[in-house]
């Protein structure tokens, strides 16, 4: 059984092709590098599985359940998150709020005027806050937070959410040394339960987390498999390896 | 048998009337919402106080032409001079300040329309003043079984001539380029050389002046007072809405808002006819929230 | 840590804002300009319910007079039926304008109950369909302000234009107070007085506590980005409806209450001037604090009439230069300021540790 499928997925806008005929299996508990150069289509794979744009054709099964053409709520419901490439958080709300926001066990408005405290809430800001290293940050202003401390505060917001599927778009970028590491060993924590899609160009970060990388190019599918084998792929270093690591 | 009837009591020649009202109406929503089109496309600014540069507009054009003298064509080009100039001032005074906060933009607007409109009523009071025209231009023409306005005509003939140049400067001049720049890419645009200062600046000016001149023929159509402008504003703001923001967007928009107008008017009256119009404005959003021709959103 | 933010100080400012409140009757003796407080009570829940709308959602409302305007021709057609019987079943206007019987949209409101129920389910009702069709849409921001603009207008010109039903322009004047069984509420009583306070200070506590719900912090999330909050599994165009909703609901109830001060309602309701004061007065006195918002409407009202109309003019000229400035320099208003002064004092006491919120900030707006 396959836990995220694609298949024979399109996408266009007007004339140009962006997608184009992209099928992929994401095996649970693992974790994912989808890479290729720009314009891919990466960010693009992402929207379309999020909800964020409909597919022009194909279709997207998450746990055998057919999600394409889903709402981005109902997609992030059933128990995908999502971090964007430019960190989106809720910058005039403090770093506690931010958290609670994305802590949504319980999503219905109605219901929600009526409840204060999530229950179970203190527990895991509590273990989430101390991933990311926010624990003394909890009352600041989420605007006022450095570039890194927002990429932390974004995968801290979809820890939160507790999701089944992460999906990264960037999450090292703009990071230092030390925090790249730190990264990684959440990273490599997060796999034995949660199943994760990370979307990198630092390729020696994708080679110490990856277990499988799924190269992309001009909206296709390149090439998927092991990293080794990914790199010894001769149309892979044509297109994308040759130019990064020359 | 019934449809036969229907068609034979069928009055075409009001029915062909109304058509040819709809297209007057519409060129002169569209007249009006030229320069909000232009102003909204570009620096994604919604000026509230465009009805009020309308008015500005009038009341210059009554101005040289009760003080100075100026024949009435001549109000026309001066009335986009003097208000463009209003529009330079508010945008480097003001709205240049505002430019990342778009609802705040409105509610400044809305602060400067009450101002202007509150200023002209200080200065000229709050009855009516009138623009004079050639006669000629107040006659009606027949036109087959139709009878319309000379001035109506005209207006027409001005909105397709700015239609016309509008297109002309934003895809046949260099300055049109670099709008276009902007509105895709603000910091790739500046990297270029591009001054998306001085490009908001002058479209904001030009939109203005737009406005100017839509008040210096609405003050023809109909009588000059400090509030005239509101009566436009909401139409123009409307077929700004509908047409998504771009030029081929709102010359649709105005056309079709414009005909629909006319034939719910000939089918019920003119405020019903509006109010179901809105209704339907309502509706359209709700099936193309980005309006007629929208540019592709901004991705993340 | 500033004590603008702390809660317990926020509910503390309440109670002495209300207790204020309720020594006016005690100390104002003129019947006239206790009905005058009191019609400042309506202002004061309009402003509030813009404030939850605008201040905390982020959604900009330029035709709250909608719904305001719906429940006062509401309670103005049960006012006027409860001063018609069986020998005289036609409001006066109706029989100047040639009808010969009550139109259909009439006869719920010769029970004064019903009537009332319906002046503030059907403009509840009004905002959460055309809310929901907006939002769900993801109209947003600047479009759906010039929508609600639109609507207005449109509302405006239908109520003048079908003057057999509505009286046009001359609107309605009950002739005689609301009666609620065998209380008669004599607007320049006291008992109107308390009426309308006690709405306001059940609306305000309401909405206060509906900010520092889930629901709130959703809500507030959603100014924010509203794009993001989607991806966190929250239906977005349901929280907007209904804070939207909401603030109508508030809005009719404010309309009831204010035909029953006045005795009299007309489509200057629906004027397009009306819905935008309503804005300038949350804005003024700070549309992110309901009762900065409340205060606004109280100072800018009661300035207006204290000036008279007279200097109408010049001073809707002043009001308008004021808000340029406020929305130039003072987004959070006049409860802005309040905020930096009580951040500066506690600063000042070196309590301020660089962890609390920094009070002068102004609040970053959506970007795109």
């Amino acid at each position: 059984m396959s836990f995220l499928e694609i298949r024979n997925l399109s996408k266009s806008f007007d004339t140009t092709q962006v997608i184009v005929d992209f099928s992929i299996e994401i095996v649970e508990a693992t974790l994912c590098c989808l890479v290729g150069p720009n314009g891919a289509g990466k960010t693009t794979t992402m929207d379309l599985i999020t909800g964020r744009q409909k597919p022009t054709s194909g279709q997207i099964l998450f746990c055998n359940d057919d999600i394409t053409g889903l709402d981005e709520h109902e997609i992030a419901r059933r128990g995908i998150g999502r971090k964007f490439q430019v960190p989106a958080v809720f910058r005039d709300l403090s770093v506690r709020q931010n958290l609670e926001v994305a802590y949504s066990k319980s999503t219905n408005p109605i219901k929600n005027m009526f409840r204060f405290r999530a229950t179970g809430f203190a527990q895991k800001l509590e273990e989430v806050a101390t991933l990311a290293g926010l624990t003394d940050r909890l009352n600041v202003e989420a605007g006022i937070l450095s570039h890194g401390e927002t990429q932390w505060l974004e995968i801290g917001m979809v820890l939160m959410q507790d999701p089944r599927l992460l999906l990264l778009d960037e999450p090292v970028a703009g990071m230092t040394e030390a925090e790249i590491e730190k990264t990684v060993s959440i990273f490599k924590g997060l796999k034995a339960t949660n199943t994760l899609v990370v979307v990198e160009h630092d390729m020696a970060f994708v080679r110490e987390i990856a277990d499988v990388v799924t190269v992309m190019h001009m909206g296709s599918l390149l090439a998927h498999g092991p990293i080794a084998e990914i790199e010894a792929n001769a149309r892979v270093r044509e297109v994308y390896l040759g130019d990064a690591e020359a | 048998m019934a449809v036969g009837s229907f068609f034979g009591s069928f009055d075409w020649s009001a029915f062909l009337n109304a058509l040819i009202l709809g297209v007057s109406i519409a060129s002169i929503w569209l007249i009006a919402a030229l320069g909000l089109t232009i102003i909204y496309g570009t620096a994604g600014v919604i000026n509230m106080a465009h009805g009020e540069f309308i008015m500005l507009g009038a009341y210059s054009s009554y101005m040289l032409q009760n003080y100075v003298g100026l024949p009435f064509f001549l109000c026309v080009p001066a009335a986009f001079v003097i208000v463009a100039l209003v529009g330079l001032i508010l945008e480097r005074g003001l709205i240049r300040y505002l430019y990342k906060r778009p609802l705040d933009t409105l509610l400044a607007t809305f602060g400067v329309s009450l101002v202007l409109m509150q200023g002209v009523r200080l200065i000229f009071g709050s009855d009516p003043k009138y623009l004079a025209v050639p006669p000629i231009f107040t006659s009606n023409f027949q036109l087959g079984f139709v009878n319309i306005s000379a001035f109506r005509v005209i207006v027409l003939g001005i909105t397709i001539a700015l239609v016309v140049a509008l297109w002309a400067l934003f895809y046949r001049t260099r300055f049109g380029v670099q709008v276009r720049a902007v509105m895709q890419d603000k910091e790739m645009a500046a990297s270029f050389g591009i001054n998306s200062d001085r490009v908001y600046m002058l479209t904001f000016a030009i939109g203005a002046g737009l406005a100017g001149i839509a008040g210096s023929l609405f003050g023809v159509l109909n009588i000059v007072l400090p509030t005239m402008g509101t009566g436009y504003v909401v139409q123009a703001f409307l077929v700004v809405v509908v047409g998504g923001g771009t030029l081929a967007g709102s010359v649709i928009a105005g056309g079709a808002t414009g005909e629909l107008q006319s034939v719910f008017a000939y089918f019920t009256n003119d405020t019903f006819a509006r109010f179901m119009l809105y209704v339907l404005i309502v509706v359209f959003l709700r099936i193309r929230p980005q309006g007629l021709f929208a540019p592709s959103a901004k991705r993340r | 840590m500033n004590i603008y933010h702390n809660v317990k100080a926020q509910w503390l400012a309440y109670a002495a804002f209300f207790a204020v409140l309720a020594l006016v009757p005690v100390l104002v003796s003129d019947s006239f300009l206790l009905n005058q407080f009191a019609t400042y009570g309506v202002f004061g829940l309009l402003a509030l319910s813009i404030s939850l709308c605008w201040g905390f959602g982020g959604i900009l409302n330029l035709g709250q007079g909608i719904p305001f305007g719906l429940g006062a021709y509401g309670m103005a057609m049960t006012m006027q039926m409860q001063s018609q019987d069986a020998s005289n079943p036609l409001p006066p206007f109706m029989l100047n304008n040639s009808l010969d019987h009550l139109p259909m949209f009439w006869e719920p409101f010769r029970n004064t109950t019903l009537g009332i129920v319906l002046s503030l389910i059907v403009p509840t009702l009004f905002c959460a369909i055309f809310g929901g069709l907006m939002f769900r849409a993801r109209v947003s921001g600047p479009f759906f302000a010039i929508m609600t603009l639109a609507m207005l207008s449109a509302w405006y010109t239908l109520i003048l234009d079908v003057q057999p039903y509505t009286n046009g322009a001359n609107g309605i004047t009950p002739p005689s107070p609301l009666k609620l069984g065998e209380i008669v509420v004599d607007p320049y009583s006291p008992a109107a007085y308390w009426t309308v306070l006690v709405l306001l200070l059940v609306a305000t506590v309401t909405a206060k506590l509906m900010t520092l719900s889930r629901f709130g912090l959703v809500v507030q999330a959603v100014r924010g980005d509203a794009e993001r909050v989607r991806f966190l599994g929250y239906n977005v165009a349901g929280y907007e409806t209904l804070v939207y909703t909401i603030s109508g609901f508030i809005a009719a109830v404010a309309g009831c209450c204010w035909v029953m001060l006045t005795q009299y309602v007309s489509p200057a309701q629906f004027d397009t001037t009306f819905s935008l004061s309503m804005v300038i007065w949350a804005g003024i006195g700070g549309r992110l604090s309901l009762l900065g918002a409340i205060v606004g409407a109280f100072l800018i009202q009661g300035a207006q009439s204290y000036l008279g109309d007279t200097f109408l003019n010049t001073w809707l000229l002043v009001l308008g230069g004021f808000f340029i400035l406020v929305v130039r320099f003072l987004p959070k208003g006049l409860a802005g300021l309040v905020e930096s002064a009580l951040g500066k004092l506690s600063s000042r006491r070196g309590r301020d540790d660089g962890n609390g919120v920094a009070a002068s900030r102004l609040v970053p707006q959506p970007g795109e």
